[in-house]
């Protein structure tokens, strides 16, 4: 492939892909209004809500405010195009884990004591899913040899080696969709919107498509799972792949209430933790009797 | 129309502020959000935070009390934005018309785009309000496009 096609391609896939998780995020609430026997919005419905946005007349609390909920969007956005570009997993963990933390830094800048409060608990989320979220990379990173997306692209047998990996995956993909039982920091109901909360019109908009594109992020690291020489079948699998981890993720959505910051906590992260090594355990067992 | 003022009338968000109303129109509302009138169809949102929203939706008479954090939350919705009275009370003041602690329908305090009259008004009316406020939001959109093909 030409160098240019290529990264025609690249440059394609970081524009489009926040819109396409957007798209995405607009299954899932239609899904979810299904599930609960409604009608639900148009698939288009997230996309509306963000134009939207972009559309109201700015109000700003203060300037560091929006400095950081841009840094959010940067740092993510630099994260996600690390890994489009097929650099190293490592750094792109820690350029999305620093976003996340501007997200939790911009809600302390305000007095409001909810917008307080749902920065605490972001922080804690981020507490919980980081560690778990570190030990899957760092998995992944080691069966491959590399921990570059570029050659992780080029193994093929991540899913059958690592099945607990993408379980404890979709504990991360729960806190990181805002999804119940973990929803902990924007809380609709408890604190409003949590760290979003004095966030309003264009400025909201900047932590929206923050949030598509750490989504991105997170279907990218879910694709890694499964690579096949056939492009059409590595495709299919890796849309499959993407559907079942939204799937579970809705049907945990809507069958669980919230709980609280301390559950979230603990079972995240023995429950990751526990499931990753477990995982790793089998493996090393496996290679020292010589089944693989 | 440009792509954010279709966005617009697709995606209105609420906020509801009872100013002393009976809960009489504020279940009503409530039962807007269940799956039987289901309003997410209309990618309606119950925001519960002004900042957000862009429909404020007033059940209930202004009590002299509710009257300041009335138009505080209306002060703090960013433009564009509509309000809708819900209920006879929020239209008139209702049965507490002349009451000593009563100011006379919220459109004493604010501005009011579309009245739903009844008590306690149907859900079927709720909604019916919030689209006819919409209706109004895409008619001000073209004719400010008028005006400004005009010039």
């Amino acid at each position: 492939m030409d160098w240019w096609v290529l990264l025609a391609i690249q440059i394609a896939i970081i524009v489009l892909a926040p819109f396409l998780a957007a798209i995405l995020l607009g299954l899932d609430r239609i899904i979810t209004a299904r599930m609960q026997n409604r009608v639900g919005p148009p698939v288009l419905q997230v996309l509306y809500d963000f134009f939207k946005l972009i559309g109201k007349k700015p109000m700003l609390l203060n300037r560091p405010q929006v400095i950081f909920a841009v840094l959010y969007l940067m740092f993510v956005a630099f994260a996600f195009v690390l890994f489009v570009l097929g650099l190293d997993l490592i750094i792109i963990f820690f350029a999305a884990a620093a976003g996340s933390v501007f997200l939790a830094v911009g809600a302390f800048t305000v007095r409001s004591p909810y917008s307080h409060m749902g920065a605490n608990r972001e922080l804690l989320q981020i507490a919980a899913y980081e560690p778990v979220f570190l030990l899957a990379l760092l998995l992944i990173g080691i069966q491959a040899g590399s921990f570059n997306v570029a050659d992780l692209y080029a193994v093929g047998d991540l899913m059958i080696l690592l099945p607990l990996v993408f379980v404890a995956l979709i504990a991360v993909l729960v806190i990181k969709l805002q999804k119940s039982p973990y929803d902990v920091a924007t809380a609709h109901q408890e604190i409003v919107s949590g760290p979003y909360i004095e966030y309003s019109g264009p400025y909201l908009a900047i932590t929206k498509l923050g949030h598509w594109y750490e989504f991105a992020l997170m279907l990218g690291v879910i694709t890694l799972f499964f690579n096949s020489d056939n492009i059409v079948v590595s495709i299919i699998v890796k849309i499959a792949l993407i559907a079942v981890a939204m799937l579970v993720v809705q049907v945990i959505d809507n069958v669980t209430a919230r709980l609280t910051k301390e559950r979230m906590l603990k079972f995240t992260a023995t429950f990751g933790i526990i499931v990753i090594a477990a995982n790793y355990a089998i493996i090393v067992v496996l290679q020292n009797v010589g089944v693989i | 129309m440009s792509i954010i003022e279709k966005s617009r009338l697709k995606s209105p968000w609420l906020l509801h502020f009872d100013t002393g109303s009976c809960n009489g129109c504020d279940i009503e509302i409530l039962a807007c959000l269940t799956p039987r009138f289901d309003i997410e169809r209309f990618g309606i949102l119950n925001k519960g935070n002004p900042k957000h929203a862009d429909v404020l939706v007033v059940t209930g008479p202004v009590s002299k009390r509710a009257k300041e954090r009335l138009k505080r939350l209306y002060e703090q919705m960013p433009e564009p934005k509509l309000v809708i009275a819900v209920g006879t009370c929020a239209c008139t003041g209702g049965v507490f018309h002349n009451c000593y602690n009563i100011e006379q329908g919220i459109d004493k305090v604010i501005p009011v785009d579309v009245y739903v009259p009844g008590c306690a008004a149907k859900p079927e009316a709720i909604i019916d309000g919030v689209i006819t406020a919409l209706g109004k939001l895409q008619k001000l959109q073209e004719e400010s496009h008028k005006k400004k093909g005009a010039k």
